[in-house]
C-alpha cells in the first residue's frame, strides 16, 4: 500500500485556498433551487435570479397584493424568452449573468455583501437595486431599467395583478370586416379562414363612423382575465 | 404563375416560387400598400411582398411583451448605439400600422417650405401635396378623435392646455368604430383602426394585387441603370426560419421597406448609392413622456390610445400628445423598486400621460448592416447638443399642462430630478440642463436614410421617389423625407407613395 505521507508535504495555504476556492464557486454559482416547473428557457441558475428580481422589485404587501412570485414572474418570463430571436435571448441571458454576478463588483452593504444577487436577502437585494437605479453611471441606470422593464412586463402579465388595478382588458366584439375572409390565424392553411364573404359586415373604413360605442368602465372581462381563468 | 388578386401565407409555400408583373412592391406598410392599391386600381399588374404574416384578431397577444415579441422585429428591444434609445419597426402585413396609433396629421406648410429650400426641391410643397393627403383621407376616412371615446385621459389634457391658453385639438386618426379601448399597440380588436392590412391590401387585392406574406426580399435583381425585379426568401413566421426562394421579375420595382429595411436593401444589392447618402442621414423624433397622477379615478385604459395634441410647439421644435400603452410598457419610467414601486403601479388608474415627440434634426445617425450583406441593421445616433434643450423645454411645458389640469403630483422619469414634483416643483425645470443620459427617450418615427434630394450627389431618390441611378427603382417610405416632418409621419409617407405611384404609373 502506498505511504500517505506526500499529504503532509501538501502546503497548508494551498489546500486551505483551493477549499475557499471551492466555497466561493459554490456560492456564486451553485446552491440554486430546482424550479417548481420545467423550463424551456431559463436555466435553474437564471430561474432563481429571476425570482430573486422579482420578490426585490415586487415583494408580498403593499398597494397591490400579489408579489412578483405570486403573479409567476420566472415562467412567465421563459415563456418571453422562448418568443425571443435567438440574439435578442442571448443579451437577456447576458444581463440576467451581469446583475446575478455584479455583486462581486458593487457588493450589497455588510460585511457578507459579495454573495450573488439571488443568494442576498430581500432587503439587500433592493439595495443592490437602489444603487443601479440612482448610479451616476449611465450604463448602470440603463441595465437596472432593462431588468426592471422585463420584470416589470412579467408582474403585469398576471390577471391578479391587472384585475387589481382594474386594468384587465374588456371583452370586445368584433365585426367581420373583408379582411377576415381574406387570411388564417398565423400558421395555418387558408383553409381555416372562418368567414365567408356573405358574413362581411363592414366593407370599408366609410361604412362606420370614427366613433363606435364606447367601453364600459364595468363592462365583462375577456375570458383570459376573468378570475379562474386558466 | 399565379392567378390575380390573392393572398399567399406561409402553409402553403411548398417549393420555389416565381411570379412576373409590372410592379413589385417591397413592404405593405403604409406607404407601400398605397403604392400597391394606387397601381392594381390605375390596372396595372402588382405583386407585393411582406415578410411578416397577416394577423387576426385571434392572433393579437394583449400581453404587452409577448405581443412586441410577435409583431416587431427583435421583438421590440431594438435600440440604437451611440446614444442609446429604443426604436422599434413591426413585421405584419400592414407594417407598423398594425401597431401604431393610427395619429394621421398633415406637416405645416413651413415644413415643407424648410424641405423644399433646404434640398433643392421645388414640387414638394404643401399646396402641390395636398390633393394626395386629400386622397388617402378619403379612401380611410380620416377624421379627428371624436368626445365620445377619448376618455377621461386625453380630455384632461385639453383641460390643461385651455386652462394655459395652448390651443389643442383631437388627434386625425385612420379609425371607424373605435371602441376607446387604448389598444391601439397591440392590434385592435374592435377592428377599428384601419391599419393597412385591413384597408389598402385588401383594396389592392380586389383590384388584382397578387400578395406574398412571409417572404423577405433579399436582393433587387438589376442589369445596367435598369432593375429587373426582386428576390425573396420565405420565412416562418416569429422564427424567421428560412424556406424556399421566391424570385419575381417586374419592370420596376417600388421598395417601400421602411427607414430601416430599404437602405440594406439598397447595400445588399449594390445599388443607387453613387451619391454615398444610402444609410446615412438617420433622424428620429425622440420622445419624452411624463405621468401625472390625479386626485380622482381616472381610468386611463379606456378611452383613444391617442386622442389629444397640440401642435402649437411646432415651430419651438416639438409636439405634445396624450399618451396610453400596456401599463408594463408605461412603468419604465416610474422611478423606485419595491413597496415604493408597487405604490407607482397603484397609482396608474388615477393617471394621465403626456408625450412630446421632439424634431431632433441636427441629430443624426446610420443605418448598416450587422455584418456585410446582412439585413438586420445596426442603427448608430447620437442627440445633438444644440437638440438637447428642445427635450428640456417638452418636458417643462409637459408638466405645467399637468398641473394646469390639476395633477396632485408628476412623475418625470428624468435622472437628477425628484422622482416625483408636486406643482411647487415645476420651477426646478426652469432653464435647467440636461444630458442626453438624463432622459428615457424613445423614438418609433424614423427618417431620411434614403432621402430625397433635388441634387443627385446629395440624395439617393428624386422628388417622386425614383432612385437618381436607376431609371426604375423607387422607394416609398419615411427614409425618403428629407428631414423630420415635426409630426407623426405616417401621412405624410402615404401621401408621398401616392404621388409616386402615380409618376410611375405614367411611366410604365
Amino acid at each position: 500500500m502506498r505511504s500517505l505521507g506526500y499529504v503532509a508535504e501538501v502546503p497548508i495555504g494551498l489546500v486551505l485556498a483551493l477549499v475557499l476556492l471551492v466555497a466561493l464557486g459554490w456560492r456564486v454559482f451553485a446552491g440554486h433551487a430546482r424550479p417548481a416547473t420545467p423550463l424551456l428557457r431559463l436555466s435553474r441558475r437564471e430561474a432563481a435570479f429571476v425570482a430573486a428580481a422579482a420578490e426585490a422589485l415586487f415583494p408580498r404587501g403593499g398597494a397591490i397584493a400579489p408579489s412578483g412570485l405570486d403573479a409567476g414572474v420566472p415562467a412567465w418570463c421563459d415563456r418571453w424568452l422562448d418568443a425571443l430571436p435567438a440574439g435578442t435571448r442571448l443579451l437577456v441571458h447576458c444581463l440576467f449573468a451581469l446583475v446575478e454576478h455584479a455583486t462581486l463588483v458593487f457588493p450589497a452593504p455588510g460585511w457578507d455583501g459579495w454573495r450573488r444577487f439571488s443568494a442576498l436577502d430581500a432587503e439587500r437585494r433592493g439595495q443592490v437595486l437602489e444603487a443601479w437605479r440612482t448610479s451616476r453611471w449611465f450604463l448602470r441606470r440603463l441595465v437596472f431599467t432593462s431588468l426592471r422593464a422585463i420584470v416589470t412586463q412579467g408582474y403585469f402579465a398576471d390577471a391578479a395583478v391587472l384585475r387589481a388595478l382594474g386594468l384587465a382588458p374588456r371583452l370586445i366584439e368584433a365585426p367581420v370586416t373583408v379582411a377576415d375572409t381574406l387570411y388564417p390565424p398565423i400558421g395555418q392553411p387558408k383553409s381555416a379562414i372562418r368567414f365567408r364573404s356573405d358574413q362581411v359586415q363592414v366593407h370599408g373604413p366609410l361604412d362606420r363612423p370614427p366613433a363606435g360605442a364606447p367601453l364600459e368602465a364595468f363592462g365583462p372581462l375577456h375570458p383570459d382575465y376573468r378570475e379562474g381563468a386558466a | 404563375m399565379s392567378t390575380a388578386g390573392s393572398v399567399h401565407v406561409f402553409a402553403e409555400y411548398a417549393g420555389d416560387l416565381r411570379d412576373e408583373a409590372d410592379v413589385v412592391v417591397v413592404g405593405s406598410g403604409p406607404c407601400g400598400a398605397v403604392v400597391a392599391k394606387e397601381l392594381a386600381e390605375a390596372g396595372r399588374s402588382v405583386v407585393l411582398l411582406e415578410e411578416g404574416p397577416p394577423f387576426t384578431p385571434a392572433d393579437f397577444e394583449l400581453d404587452g411583451a409577448l405581443s412586441m415579441a410577435r409583431t416587431m422585429r427583435e421583438a421590440g428591444l431594438r435600440a440604437t448605439r451611440g446614444h442609446v434609445m429604443p426604436t422599434m419597426q413591426a413585421i405584419a402585413l400592414g407594417g407598423g400600422s398594425l401597431v401604431n396609433s393610427a395619429i394621421c396629421v398633415r406637416p405645416p406648410a413651413f415644413v415643407f417650405d424648410e424641405w423644399a429650400t433646404r434640398f433643392e426641391l421645388s414640387h414638394t410643397s404643401r399646396a402641390e401635396l395636398d390633393p394626395h393627403f386629400d386622397a388617402v383621407e378619403a379612401f380611410l376616412g380620416i377624421a379627428p378623435t371624436p368626445d365620445a371615446v377619448q376618455g377621461r385621459r386625453n380630455l384632461l389634457f385639453r383641460e390643461g392646455c385651455a386652462k394655459l391658453g395652448i390651443p389643442c385639438e383631437p388627434i386625425a386618426r385612420n379609425v371607424r368604430g373605435c371602441r376607446g379601448s387604448g389598444e391601439c399597440f397591440t392590434g385592435c380588436r374592435a377592428r377599428a383602426k384601419q391599419s393597412m392590412d385591413i384597408s389598402y391590401v385588401p383594396a389592392a387585392i380586389r383590384a388584382g394585387a397578387r400578395v406574398y406574406t412571409s417572404v423577405r426580399a433579399e436582393e433587387v435583381l438589376s442589369s445596367g441603370r435598369r432593375v429587373r425585379g426582386v428576390r425573396g426568401r420565405v420565412v416562418a413566421p416569429f422564427t424567421g426560419a428560412a424556406g424556399p426562394t421566391l424570385t419575381v421579375s417586374a419592370k420596376a420595382v417600388v421598395l417601400a421597406a421602411g427607414c430601416m429595411a430599404t437602405p440594406l436593401l439598397l447595400l445588399a444589392s449594390g445599388l443607387a448609392n453613387a451619391s454615398g447618402q444610402v444609410g446615412r442621414n438617420l433622424q428620429f423624433h425622440p420622445g419624452v413622456a411624463v405621468m401625472g397622477v390625479f386626485p380622482e379615478r381616472v381610468d386611463p385604459q379606456f378611452g383613444a390610445t391617442q386622442g389629444m395634441q397640440s401642435l402649437h410647439f411646432l415651430r419651438e421644435g416639438f409636439k405634445l400628445e396624450t399618451l396610453w400603452a400596456p401599463p408594463a410598457v408605461l412603468a419604465v419610467r416610474l422611478p423606485g423598486a419595491g413597496l415604493a414601486l408597487k405604490e407607482r403601479l397603484a397609482e396608474i388608474p388615477y393617471a394621465s400621460i403626456v408625450d412630446a415627440i421632439a424634431s431632433c434634426h441636427r441629430s443624426l445617425g446610420t443605418v448598416r448592416p450587422r455584418r456585410r450583406g446582412s439585413l438586420d441593421p445596426l442603427l448608430t445616433w447620437r442627440l445633438h447638443p444644440e437638440d438637447l434643450p428642445v427635450l428640456g423645454r417638452a418636458l417643462e411645458v409637459i408638466v405645467d399642462v399637468l398641473f394646469a389640469a390639476d395633477a396632485r403630483k408628476v412623475l418625470p422619469g428624468v435622472h437628477g430630478l425628484p422622482d416625483e414634483m408636486g406643482p411647487a416643483d415645476a420651477a426646478l425645470l426652469r432653464g435647467r440642463s440636461y444630458r442626453p443620459t438624463d432622459f428615457v427617450m424613445a423614438a418609433n418615427h424614423a427618417f431620411c436614410s434614403t432621402r430625397m434630394h433635388g441634387a443627385p450627389g446629395d440624395g439617393v431618390v428624386d422628388e417622386e421617389g425614383r432612385c437618381h441611378d436607376l431609371d426604375n427603382l423607387y422607394v416609398a417610405d419615411t427614409g425618403v423625407f428629407p428631414r423630420c416632418t415635426s409630426v407623426n409621419p405616417m401621412l405624410t409617407g402615404m401621401a408621398l407613395a401616392h404621388r409616386t405611384a402615380a409618376a410611375l404609373h405614367d411611366r410604365l
